[in-house]
């Protein structure tokens, strides 16, 4: 995946770029707004991470002028900001996920994997398939193997998200933001024991388990 | 700077001239009023004196004739007073009365004139000398009498000259007893006035110099000073608490965040060690990282209750569905609840609309459930169990959360909402000491009251927010 990071502090755009590097993927960089906006319009990126608070030119501001340009390239963006009304705002300047510093490099991991898929087509499949698990967005019905599973609603959001991102991992903020749309961290293992409910429906009594723990991370569902 | 500039520019002088100025001039105008009513009033009773008079001897010429006219007008001339007399005969000569240097025009003419004359009274005044000074000033009305005799009949009025001057000079002895008068009420009005105005400056920079627990002097006159010194002092009051809040909150910080750092800092020095192997290091790493989330966290909380504390920004308070809100939490924490054998009832009134933040509602609510569930273990052969409720009762929206846990005795029920307050028997228990304060802050912030209240046994929380 081609990243183009657009971050003023040298110290933690070095880490980033290394540990983006070591999951396999090569990440630009630009330290600072007019640059950064630069190699954005001039170059195909597959997902941006953009600072907030930038020299010369103000994060929200890139990302205004990509979306009026046209520019659909997925955005992350960083900032130290984490106010509900400051992610309302980020969210609204055209940016697609908003992390709040400081973060766990899993977390922006994930979140990066996710937004780079949403460029590709599978967002509006009505029904996803994976390894004889199969969820349809219409019926919302969910069969293993042929086996009808029932689940409660929220389980079969949970389970949605997860097989509309299979293969990659997500966070517990990801499912607390995404299936309960609420922005705060969990404080205990709330997400763990939805998730361990999911899983004694969807895996118990079959040899191969999809929904898998990516330890330190979050969780991912796989063939 | 001159001296009176310098006078000039205090309050109390400024309002003092002022309401001189405005006495002064009110009273000079109600005086010269009064005078020239009083002349007016004079003149016009002057005016039908002379006429009644006249028609009194025409009817008398046209009775008695001329000889008994002749007889009352030498009575009435002879009589000490202001009265002018003059008959003359058709050609306008002297016949008699007590003036005599009468201006021609004005025997002959019919009419109202005004003329300085002599006096001419054979008993009092000393016979008229040509080209002396005229000491009278008359005004008369001259009339032709049927037989063609002249009658000028009039006042003098050097008299009422005089009164006039009377008149003036009590107006002048008015208008200064006025301005005295009107210099000590201004000097007293002011200075009372100011004076409470100075007791306020006073206070306020005793509390500039630092003493913050001053306050100002509230009289029983309960007038406007009164209302400004009362808004003043809850002023006051709401700031000595914030400040002590900070500075509570700073002492607590200090001590709170210190003991977290310092474990972080042991970690790390654990795993730079001599000698520590490669899983003695991860394990360091790893509790480096749990400890530096928990950190954040704390921060994060802080942040919050500070951001609520400080009020609402516009437009995150907006209309929400606070039902929705408080099933989707009571939903979220239910299988947790349920794995440590505490069952979450709900009762919960649908489709309750707030003006509130549907993020800091979910976080308060989150906050409580944490608390419930962490508190509502089976003591004993009990059964833990957690009721989360809402309901609208009159004008309020009520949102609940009970356990039967052991509870919070009376005295501290207060207490545990201020930040990192953690009573003993929570100490083993993991928490910043911020989970309340922060439900207490998102309350207020909406416009709320947050109580804990005694669910015998256990403890209830109750969110008690203005219905929309």
């Amino acid at each position: 995946m081609k990243i183009l990071l657009i971050e003023d502090d040298r110290e933690a755009a070095a880490y980033l770029i290394q540990a983006l590097d070591e999951a396999g993927h090569v990440t630009h960089h630009a330290a600072d707004g007019e640059t950064g906006y630069a190699m954005a319009s001039g170059m195909d990126y597959d997902v941006l991470i953009v600072d907030r608070m930038l020299p010369r030119r103000d994060g929200l501001s890139i990302v205004e002028s990509l979306r009026a340009e046209g520019d659909k390239t997925p955005v992350l963006i960083l900032s130290a900001l984490g106010e509900v009304d400051d992610r309302v705002t980020g969210l609204r300047a055209g940016g697609d996920d908003y992390l709040t510093k400081p973060y766990a490099f899993t977390e922006l991991l994930a979140r990066v994997e996710v937004l780079a898929r949403r460029s590709s087509p599978s967002e509006a499949a009505t029904s996803y398939e994976v390894g004889g698990l199969s969820l349809d967005r219409l019926s919302r019905k969910v069969e293993r193997d042929g086996e009808p599973i029932l689940l409660q609603p929220r389980e079969f959001r949970l389970l949605e998200y997860l097989m509309k991102n299979a293969g990659k991992v997500v966070t517990r903020t990801m499912l607390l933001e995404n299936v309960w749309d609420y922005h705060f961290d969990p404080q205990t293992n709330v997400i763990d024991v939805h998730m361990s409910r999911l899983r004694s429906k969807i895996d118990k009594g079959y040899a191969t388990p999809l929904l898998h723990t990516v330890r330190g991370a979050g969780y991912m569902i796989r063939d | 700077m001159s001296r009176f500039a310098q006078l000039w520019r205090t309050s109390t002088v400024r309002l003092t001239a002022t309401f001189i100025l405005i006495f002064s001039l009110f009273a000079i105008l109600l005086l010269a009023f009064i005078t020239w009513q009083s002349s007016v009033q004079i003149q016009q009773q002057q005016a039908k004196d002379i006429d009644r008079e006249i028609a009194a001897l025409q009817r008398l010429d046209a009775t008695g004739g001329i000889r008994a006219l002749a007889f009352a007008l030498e009575r009435i001339s002879r009589a000490p007073g202001p009265g002018v007399y003059y008959l003359g005969d058709m050609t306008g000569q002297y016949l008699l009365g007590n003036v005599t240097d009468i201006p021609a025009n004005v025997i002959l003419e019919p009419g109202i004139y005004a003329f300085d004359y002599e006096r001419a009274n054979p008993l009092t005044d000393p016979p008229p000398s040509a080209g002396a000074d005229k000491t009278g000033f008359a005004v008369v009305r001259s009339v032709v009498l049927n037989n063609g005799m002249r009658l000028v009949v009039g006042r003098d009025v050097v008299e009422r000259r005089g009164f006039s001057a009377i008149i003036v000079q009590s107006f002048l002895l008015g208008v200064i007893g006025i301005i005295l008068f009107s210099l000590i009420a201004g000097g007293i009005t002011a200075r009372r006035v100011l004076k409470r105005i100075d007791t306020i400056r006073d206070t306020s920079t005793k509390i500039m110099s630092g003493n913050l627990s001053e306050r100002v002097p509230v009289t029983r006159r309960n007038d406007e000073f009164d209302g400004l010194a009362t808004n003043l002092n809850a002023m006051l009051d709401r700031i000595e608490q914030l400040l002590q809040g900070l500075k509570q909150v700073t002492d607590n910080v200090a001590h709170d965040l210190k003991t977290p750092l310092t474990r972080l800092r042991n970690q790390a020095e654990a795993a730079l060690r001599h000698g520590a192997d490669d899983e003695t290091r991860q394990q360091a790493l790893e509790t480096t990282i749990r400890e530096s989330d928990r950190l954040i966290q704390t921060f994060n909380a802080l942040l919050m209750i500070a951001r609520a504390e400080a009020g609402a920004p516009s437009g995150t308070l907006t209309d929400i569905d606070v039902s929705a809100v408080v099933a989707d939490v009571a939903e979220l924490y239910g299988p947790v609840a349920e794995d440590e054998g505490i069952l979450i009832q709900t009762s919960i009134t649908e489709g309750v609309h707030l003006r509130a933040n549907r993020e800091l509602i979910g976080q308060a609510m989150v906050n409580l459930l944490e608390n419930a569930v962490k508190y509502a273990k089976p003591q004993g052969d009990g059964e833990g169990r957690v009721t989360v409720g809402l309901r609208r009762h009159a004008d309020r929206v009520l949102i609940e959360v009970a356990d039967n846990g052991p509870g919070i005795p009376e005295e501290d029920r207060k207490r545990v909402l201020e930040r990192f307050v953690r009573l003993e028997k929570s100490r083993s228990e993991p928490g910043s000491g911020l989970g309340l304060s922060l439900v207490d802050a998102v309350t207020r912030l909406m416009g709320g009251q947050f109580r804990i209240e005694d669910n015998a046994p256990g403890v209830r929380a109750v969110i008690d927010l203005p219905a929309l």
